[in-house]
């Protein structure tokens, strides 16, 4: 910037422009430029309100260079807004910059300007000011000052504070504790310097009252400038001797400060500096200082050492030669962490795996060996479920290693039951129902009396459609944990689902009987919307028109009330297949609110009330009852749908046959978000009715390039979300099905049918003539078609893609026809899986 | 977060009892009122030890510094309590480190 001129008299025309610049350059904080403005125009015309400009752009100025640590720079400029009397309107920020140079003396003496003076500052920095003051003029004794005499009160301050420094010395020299008594009685417990006579009669009286002390200590703040000095002195008073962890909250001159009143030896000392130092340098610095301590315990260094070689695993051959062999299973064990360290999981995996097999080879009854294993196996199946890089253990490659691992782990430890339990979650995740229902058979068995485990009995029970035993585990459940809401709602679902069965069958009083049970399961608290409705069916049904209205308008509030709530009874009729006036009652009511237009909360209940599993099994009933909705659900098209919520609605679209609505959401959804592919996801959905056959080869394409872009922005649920309609509904996990696809990405195109027909060379006679028999009765692509869908029904099956499967079928087909591997078959293509 | 064996000063062979009564020690010493992030971290690293699995899995599956948080404290043990005084740069230090720590939490530049 150009300097104005600072010699001549400036025009007043040019005095405005300066002035205007002036302002514009504080605005826009640069602070400087206005310094160099404002200085000019204030020496020309001292305006009060440029004077206040120019302070603000020192102070501007002077936090810009504290912020880049110019600190002595910082305060010089700060300097030029001292008032005549010396002192600053922001005091507090400049004795920061002093402070921070150094400049303690300085400081010290600032400060004493604001004591016993009259001042605008607010409370808090006067506190503030105060403490600062007294710990500086204890920490710097001040000479007089030449060129002011101090006021009554300044003079009060520098006496305390000379009795402080001189009650500090008595006790450094080492006086008795009467001596810095007497001393300590010249500081008024009143003053500021408070803070010295605590910490000093905490000092000489110890250890007699050390309770006493700690809490005569509490008297200073951790705001204050004593607290270093505070923590210091609690950390000498401790009762019990000081420990590491203590020590090393210390800062460096806290440790100073009690190793010498603590009396540290100097070998101590040294230790301690010298391990935290190169603690700090890395491992590999704290291994060597070790190795060179022969003074010290050497089990405890063996200890200290062994807990580094993970973090440098080359020294172990080092660490073995100094203290002997490790056992296998540590070795391994430390080579597993050095793995992960590395994150090269394959590596970890097979080290982990050498640790298990280690405790089993050399403890195979010990307890701890067990418990360890269980914990190592769980840990992989923690890693499995985050790296692809683990394997498993199962021998096919479609298996899932978190599983297989889990299942280890229950084996080695059957009596943690969070292992168990995580082991049930994962079997129902994965719709292994036989695994879960033998799994939570064999583990309320174990853990009678676990409430977790109790949930997934009543859970297993029900799914299992075995009333009773539901019913049985639900009561012991209950006994444990009575406000369990979950599993009082669930009974009460089931016994409602009963009821439902009887009315069908037109057993009415059975269905009173089922729902009366129901009712004893409810917490007056958690009122159930649906036991009302069904009771007030029955009623109806039963012709007790008064009592049953007024329960149906109850249940129905509780519902949700509107479409939501009508809906719901109207669903609870078609379930219970009434007929006549009172279902007629219930339509009429639904028509009446479906004049309300949707909102989404109302749409989302009726998803929630179609989601119930009874739904599923009356599919036709409840399709009609949905197609009077359509109208009604066509007009909610248009509202913003999250993600999440669509994904619930277009289920329960696809599974009651709404294509045509499903359609209509999927196209306005596509013209708000055309860059979402989820929409035109639904889209096709729609189109072809969730019938994989129809679709044509491009959308095929395009769904696979979906899949890809998914993947490739690891949106892994829409992604299994596509890959699982294109499979016709399959419930793989991506995980697994990825794993296969990367184990035959590392094949060669001419590798698969290789591969298959060396799988296959050991294929039984049997087998052979039973596919020729398929080929009679189908023709040869008839055949494959039939294997496909039957190796898509095996364990493996759903996990392996489609052009794979049908590979493995052609080369079967071919090798019981011809003998031999038919090397016409069309190859999988890499690309393809 | 520090390993729990070294935050609450304990060997990896010391069973339950033992864990609670260094934690209930601890506490007393610093309750949360009075030191709350400590206690706080004394309380994270009880639980993280409180069960035999999760010690187990600490000792296994970790590392950890409390061998040589032994050697430091079998360093410290030849202390003994309010039997010296500290030199007079000790003390100067002391307070300046305090003086310089209000400043700096007060009122940061910038």
């Amino acid at each position: 910037m150009k300097k104005p001129n600072q010699r001549g008299p400036v025009s007043s025309a040019s005095l405005g422009a300066l002035a205007a610049r002036a302002a514009e350059a504080l605005k826009q904080q640069r602070f400087k430029e206005a310094v160099e403005l404002f200085k000019p125009m204030i020496r020309q015309d001292p305006r009060p309100e440029w004077k206040r400009s120019l302070a603000e752009a020192y102070h501007g100025r002077a936090r810009a260079l504290a912020a880049k640590k110019m600190f002595k720079e910082a305060a010089m400029v700060v300097e030029n807004t001292l008032g005549p009397d010396g002192t600053l309107a922001d005091p507090v920020f400049y004795l920061h910059c002093l402070i921070r140079d150094g400049q303690h003396q300085k400081a010290a003496a600032h400060v004493l300007r604001y004591v016993g003076t009259k001042s605008t500052l607010p409370a808090e920095e006067r506190a503030i000011l105060e403490d600062l003051a007294a710990a500086l003029l204890v920490a710097v004794p001040l000479g007089p000052d030449p060129a002011r005499a101090p006021s009554s009160e300044q003079a009060r301050w520098l006496e305390l504070a000379a009795a402080s420094r001189e009650a500090l010395a008595a006790w450094v020299a080492g006086a008795s504790a009467q001596e810095v008594e007497r001393q300590l009685n010249r500081i008024s417990l009143r003053s500021a310097f408070r803070p010295v006579r605590v910490l000093l009669k905490c000092l000489i009286t110890i250890p007699q009252d050390a309770n006493r002390s700690r809490q005569l200590l509490e008297a200073i703040p951790p705001g204050s400038p004593f607290f270093a000095f505070r923590e210091a002195v609690a950390a000498v008073l401790a009762e019990r001797a000081l420990d590491a962890d203590g020590w090393h909250r210390l800062t460096p001159v806290q440790q100073a400060f009690v190793a010498q009143t603590r009396n540290l030896p100097g070998t101590a000392v040294q230790f301690l500096a010298h391990s935290a130092e190169t603690a700090r340098s890395g491992p590999s610095a704290l291994f060597g200082f070790l190795f060179k301590q022969p003074d010290l315990p050497q089990a405890e260094v063996r200890s200290a050492c062994l807990n580094l070689l993970p973090q440098m695993p080359d020294r172990l051959s080092q660490f073995e030669k100094h203290f002997g062999p490790l056992p296998d299973f540590e070795r391994h064990r430390i080579q597993a962490l050095a793995a992960e360290g590395r994150a090269d999981w394959a590596k970890a995996e097979r080290f982990w795996r050498a640790a298990v097999v280690a405790t089993s080879v050399d403890d195979d009854d010990d307890r701890q060996a067990k418990l360890s294993r269980g914990v190592i196996l769980r840990h992989l199946a923690r890693l499995a479920a985050e790296h692809p890089e683990i394997e498993g253990e199962g021998d096919g490659f479609l298996d899932d290693p978190v599983i297989s691992y889990l299942e280890t782990s229950c084996q080695a430890d059957p009596d943690y039951v969070a292992g168990v339990l995580e082991l049930i979650g994962h079997y129902r995740a994965d719709s292994r129902l036989k695994d879960w229902h033998r799994l939570v058979d064999e583990a309320v068995q174990r853990f009678p009396d676990n409430s977790s485990v109790l949930l997934q009995a009543a859970e297993s029970a029900m799914a299992r459609k075995a009333y009773k035993k539901a019913a049985g585990f639900a009561h012991r459940l209950l006994k444990i944990d009575p406000i369990n809401s979950g599993v009082r709602r669930q009974m009460i679902e089931l016994q409602v689902a009963h009821a439902r069965k009887h009315m069908r069958a037109g057993r009415l009083e059975l269905a009173a009987k089922e729902l009366a049970a129901a009712a004893e399961w409810e917490r007056p608290d958690v009122p159930s919307a649906v036991l009302r409705i069904a009771q007030a069916l029955v009623e109806l049904r039963a012709g007790q028109d008064a009592q049953a209205q007024e329960r149906l308008r109850a249940g129905v509030a509780l519902a949700g009330s509107g479409v939501a709530g009508w809906f719901r009874a109207a669903l609870e009729g078609e379930l219970m297949k009434l007929t006549g006036s009172s279902v007629g009652l219930l339509r009429q009511e639904l028509a009446r609110e479906r004049e309300t237009p949707p909102t989404k909360e109302a749409v989302m209940a009726i998803v929630s009330a179609l989601g119930q599993p009874d739904t599923g099994e009356n599919k036709r009933a409840v399709a009609s009852l949905l197609l009077g909705m359509r109208a009604w659900l066509l007009q909610a098209a248009v509202i913003e749908w999250l993600p999440a919520e669509f994904q619930a609605l277009a289920e329960i679209l696809a599974q009651f046959d709404a294509f045509d609505v499903l359609a209509e959401y999927a196209r306005t959804g596509r013209r708000r978000e055309p860059g979402n592919p989820m929409w035109r996801f639904h889209e096709i959905v729609a189109r072809t009715r969730a019938n994989t056959t129809r679709l044509t080869m491009r959308e095929t394409e395009e769904l696979g390039r979906m899949v890809d872009a998914a993947v490739n922005r690891e949106d892994f649920r829409s992604a299994n979300r596509i890959e699982r309609f294109l499979s016709g509904g399959g419930d793989v996990p991506l995980r697994r099905r990825r794993s296969a696809a990367a184990l035959l990405d590392t094949l060669d195109d001419d590798d698969v049918p290789e591969l298959f027909a060396a799988m296959l060379e050991g294929m039984p006679k049997e087998a052979t003539d039973s596919v020729r028999g398929l080929v009679r009765e189908f023709g040869r692509d008839g055949a494959v078609a039939h294997m496909v869908e039957q190796a898509r029904a095996t364990p493996g099956g759903p996990g392996m893609p489609d052009p794979v499967l049908r590979e493995l079928c052609q080369v079967v087909v071919a090798m019981a026809m011809d003998g031999r591997r038919n090397r016409q078959a069309p190859t999988a293509r890499r690309s393809r899986l | 977060m520090r390993d729990p064996f070294t935050v609450l000063g304990v060997d990896e062979t010391a069973d339950d009892a033992a864990i609670r009564r260094r934690y209930l020690a601890l506490v007393r010493d610093f309750p949360p009122d009075r030191a709350p992030e400590r206690f706080r971290e004394y309380r994270a690293a009880y639980e993280a030890l409180s069960d035999e699995r999760k010690r187990l899995e600490m000792t296994l599956l970790g590392t950890n510094t409390i061998a040589l948080s032994r050697l430091c404290t079998a360093a410290l043990l030849a202390a003994s309590p309010g039997s010296s005084r500290a030199s007079k740069q000790a003390v100067a230090a002391l307070l300046a480190e305090g003086i310089m720590r209000t400043v700096i939490d007060k009122r940061p530049p910038g």
